[in-house]
């Protein structure tokens, strides 16, 4: 990781010479426009950070369907764990665009200059399943049977500063008692908060639908409640470079562009899957390429279609949840003091697409 | 009390190193046992003191060993087998602590034989800042602290050089003078042999077997004056053992 | 060239060449920290000129201004009171299975063969590997914690303890038989003081890898300790807290090789 962010700097410290100075070099000259424009001209390499989850499905529909390439671009998937690296490999320019949830790692970086945010994925919305709140069949023994009910109960967690942890406070936030009240135990795996879980170590956790839900049907554990009934929530955004932002503002046009086709297709037929079921298969085909790609076809389709989550139209940012969340890392000491909302979004690639 | 060994045989690995071994060690005497290298003679010692268990034959006690005798069978190595970790006390007490004696006790034994080897003003020292022959004498203090009725002496003297060997083997004809102890003393060197056996058993070469006996009869005290006599002896077991030395010389090593 | 030289080399004499020396490393006390001062030196001057981008690796100033903040704030001592207190469990416990289990390979012949293939087998494995049977094992608490570091050092020290009995000297033993000591005082009196400088000498190992394997310890549900400082300090990405985690696991590496020496000074004088 540090040989890779040493390696951009020296990169940057050695101006002049790379590919991404020459073609910002272009850009100035107003040959970036004519490569725009037409197709004939040679496609641009961009590298994009993925993960093998059904919310990132918008990267595959668009990467499948010739989106990016209809804008010129050419797309490289590269695919990663977790989201945090993809943020330092977009910090040190190996990868040009990720999504991630905003955290406290993320924050830092963004405070280091290294990235922005540029457009909305993932949101909670109240028409539609979002993360749900689990709890150990222990602490629903003993009477828990609401969000209210988990002060002074333990709470599983990724890790500090993951979204994990933004909402455990805002379950505390909104039921009136302080996060402290709230025993937070990071066991750095969702395997292993599930683990947890299961075995009543931990009362409760916050786990997107299609784990929540067969755990509440197999009786393993019991939904208490659901994050999207605590307001609207920005849960992953779409973050590339701040380098590309000011060098490459048109690359990041377009491939906002091609993303929001992405979401659109993804959003006509996944929100509401029984309209058109030959579509609604079609689209659990493409994405079966890439998640749950070593299950087969039909162990993979049930979670593929109950993973099916809200994504905004146009990858639009909910700016205001955005600053709220900020508020929120800085309050609790997860986030740079120093970070400013300028600093964080760029809203110049807000709205995308038609 | 007496120790005699009766037709013992053993047998490593198939190859048999000592055949039909009797011996007799009466009480206050010492026996000396010669034998080119690898003839068996520290097995035999091993028996002697029940480290080792013969294939045949017995090692047998006669009497009963004197009162007051904590370890009747005490061995001297040749390495001299000092704990590096405990003094020149320390080592001396080690053999005692066993033997539910009072630490009140022990202490006076310590101190009493320290005292008669002339170790006393080194009791507090740790093996290593001793010399060779210092460290064979904290040995030696060791072995009469726990009063044996027999030493059994593999080499004691072989890891020392030539001067201090000639100053130890004065000690032991001293000590041997003051305490008479019994004594089966391990060696190939014939020059000790002769100066402290009252006997000197000769071993033939593997398997290893009492070629003979000869009887030395000239008492400790006067040896060291009457070299030239004991040369004849020397000279005798140098012929006993020439052939069988040379003949071990040139045998493969195979075990 | 001197007069008597001069006559010499007439003869056609000179000076044997001087081939010896060197291979003998002899410490330098100062010389160890003036050499870490300099390289810290280094270190800041380029992060102040800006030749290192603060993206990648934090001054060493900023640094020791996270580690005073840290210590400002009363966190320090709940993180350092954390740690230590699953290091010296996790690291006693550990030892003192090692030496026994050493012990055992090294004297008794079927204990040898039982556990020597298991060492074999086990200690290659990554104890972070192994984390998630922990917690199903030992739950989220304070003993999947102890049992990582557990895990991790009683491996080293059975392995040092085994080889260390198994030097020690045979005649020795044979002397402690031939006064008629019990067994047990054998084992005590010379096995255990001669097999001493393995034991410390696997002490040292197993302690460092006991420090190394605080941080996997500390993944699982730790709200306070090194390894979790050090873990969130990643998660933030707040490079100054990570390395400041960084120096205080070194600090606690140099203190523990401190302790041992002095312990081996100690208990083996008679080496010398």
């Amino acid at each position: 990781m540090a040989r890779k962010i040493m390696g951009e700097t020296r990169r940057a410290a050695a101006q002049g010479w790379t590919r991404r100075a020459a073609l910002g070099l272009a850009a100035g000259l107003g040959l970036g426009l004519a490569m725009a424009a037409g197709a004939a001209a040679a496609a641009e390499k961009v590298a994009v950070g993925a993960l093998r989850f059904t919310s990132h499905a918008p990267t595959f529909i668009a990467y499948e369907r010739g989106y990016f390439a209809d804008e010129g671009l050419d797309v490289e998937l590269k695919f990663f764990q977790a989201a945090q690296p993809v943020a330092v490999a977009v910090a040190s320019g190996d990868v040009d665009f990720g999504v991630t949830a905003l955290t406290g790692g993320f924050f830092s970086l963004a405070d280091k200059g290294a990235v922005r945010v540029i457009g909305g994925l993932m949101s909670e919305h109240p028409d539609h399943d979002g993360s749900a709140v689990l709890v150990s069949n222990k602490a629903w023994d003993e009477g828990v049977r609401s969000m209210a009910d988990l002060r002074g109960r333990s709470f599983a967690l990724t890790q500090f500063g993951s979204s994990f942890h933004y909402m455990a406070g805002r379950i505390a936030e909104a039921n009136g008692f302080a996060l402290e009240d709230m025993r937070l135990v990071p066991l750095q795996k969702v395997g292993a908060m599930i683990g947890a879980l299961k075995s009543g170590q931990v009362d409760a956790m916050a786990i997107v639908p299609h784990i929540a839900r067969p755990l509440d049907a197999a009786g393993a554990a019991h939904i208490v409640g659901w994050v999207r009934d605590l307001g609207p929530y920005q849960v992953t955004t779409i973050f590339t470079s701040a380098a590309n932002t000011t060098e490459r503002p048109e690359l990041v046009r377009r491939f906002m562009r091609a993303y929001a086709r992405g979401i659109a297709d993804y959003r006509a037929v996944m929100l509401d899957q029984d309209r058109d079921p030959a579509a609604t298969e079609a689209m659990v085909d493409l994405i079966h390429k890439y998640v749950y790609a070593d299950r087969p076809r039909e162990k993979a389709a049930p979670s593929i279609k109950a993973g099916a989550v809200h994504l905004n139209a146009g990858a639009a940012l909910d700016v205001a949840d955005v600053e709220r969340q900020l508020t929120w890392f800085k309050k609790h000491g997860l986030a740079p003091a120093g970070l400013t909302m300028d600093k964080l979004v760029d809203p110049r690639f807000q709205p995308a697409g038609e | 009390m007496d120790l005699r060994v009766v037709g013992l045989t053993h047998v490593y690995a198939g190859a048999p190193v000592l055949q039909d071994i009797d011996l007799e060690i009466p009480s206050g005497r010492i026996l000396c046992v010669v034998g080119p290298s690898g003839c068996g003679k520290s097995t035999l010692l091993r028996m002697l003191g029940g480290l080792e268990r013969p294939d045949a034959g017995a090692v047998l006690q006669v009497g009963e060993p004197p009162e007051g005798c904590l370890n009747p069978l005490t061995y001297i190595f040749q390495d001299f087998a000092l704990l590096p970790w405990r003094s020149v006390a320390g080592n001396v007490a080690l053999a005692l602590e066993d033997r539910r004696l009072g630490r009140a006790e022990i202490a006076r034994i310590v101190d009493d034989v320290l005292a008669r080897t002339r170790l006393s003003a080194y009791r507090d020292a740790l093996p290593r800042q001793l010399s060779g022959g210092m460290r064979q004498r904290v040995a030696i203090a060791r072995a009469l602290a726990v009063r044996p009725a027999c030493l059994l002496m593999d080499e004691p003297l072989s890891a020392l050089d030539a001067q201090t060997r000639e100053l130890l083997m004065d000690d032991l004809v001293g000590l041997w003078l003051r305490e008479g102890f019994t004594a089966c003393y391990v060696t190939h060197n014939l020059a000790e042999a002769v100066r402290l056996g009252h006997r000197v058993a000769v071993l033939s070469r593997r398997p290893g077997r009492v070629r003979e006996v000869i009887e030395i009869d000239m008492p400790l005290e006067e040896r060291a004056e009457r070299m030239p006599e004991l040369a004849v002896h020397e000279r005798r077991l140098w012929q006993l053992l020439r052939e069988e030395a040379a003949a071990a010389d040139q045998e493969l090593a195979d075990v | 060239m001197s007069e008597p030289a001069c006559a010499h080399a007439r003869e056609g004499a000179r000076p044997v060449p001087y081939r010896g020396g060197g291979f003998a490393p002899r410490p330098r006390r100062w010389a160890g920290a003036a050499f870490l001062a300099g390289l810290i030196a280094f270190w800041e001057m380029c992060s102040r000129l800006g030749w290192i981008s603060p993206l990648a690796l934090p001054a060493p100033s900023e640094a020791l201004a996270a580690l005073r903040d840290l210590a400002q704030s009363g966190l320090l001592a709940k993180h350092l009171g954390a740690s230590l207190g699953r290091l010296a469990q996790g690291w006693t416990l550990g030892v003192l299975a090692g030496i026994a289990a050493g012990l055992a390979a090294g004297l008794f012949s079927l204990a040898r063969a039982g556990i020597l293939p298991l060492v074999a087998a086990l200690f290659p494995i990554p104890k972070i590997a192994l984390l998630p049977l922990f917690i199903i094992w030992f739950g989220i608490g304070e003993e999947s914690k102890v049992a990582t570091i557990l895990f991790g050092t009683f491996f080293p020290m059975t392995i040092a303890v085994y080889g260390g009995v198994d030097n020690v000297d045979r005649t020795l033993i044979r002397m402690g038989q031939s006064f008629g000591l019990s067994r047990l005082s054998i084992i005590r009196k010379i096995v255990l003081p001669g097999a001493m400088p393995a034991i410390l000498s696997g002490m040292r190992i197993s302690a460092s890898i006991a420090i190394i394997l605080l941080v996997a310890a500390e993944m699982i549900g730790a709200e306070y300790g090194v390894g979790a400082y050090i873990l969130l300090a990643g998660n933030l990405m707040a490079t100054d807290q990570l390395v400041a985690g960084v120096m205080i696991l070194s600090a606690m590496g140099l203190t523990v090789s401190w302790l041992l020496g002095m312990a081996e000074r100690r208990l083996l004088r008679w080496r010398a």
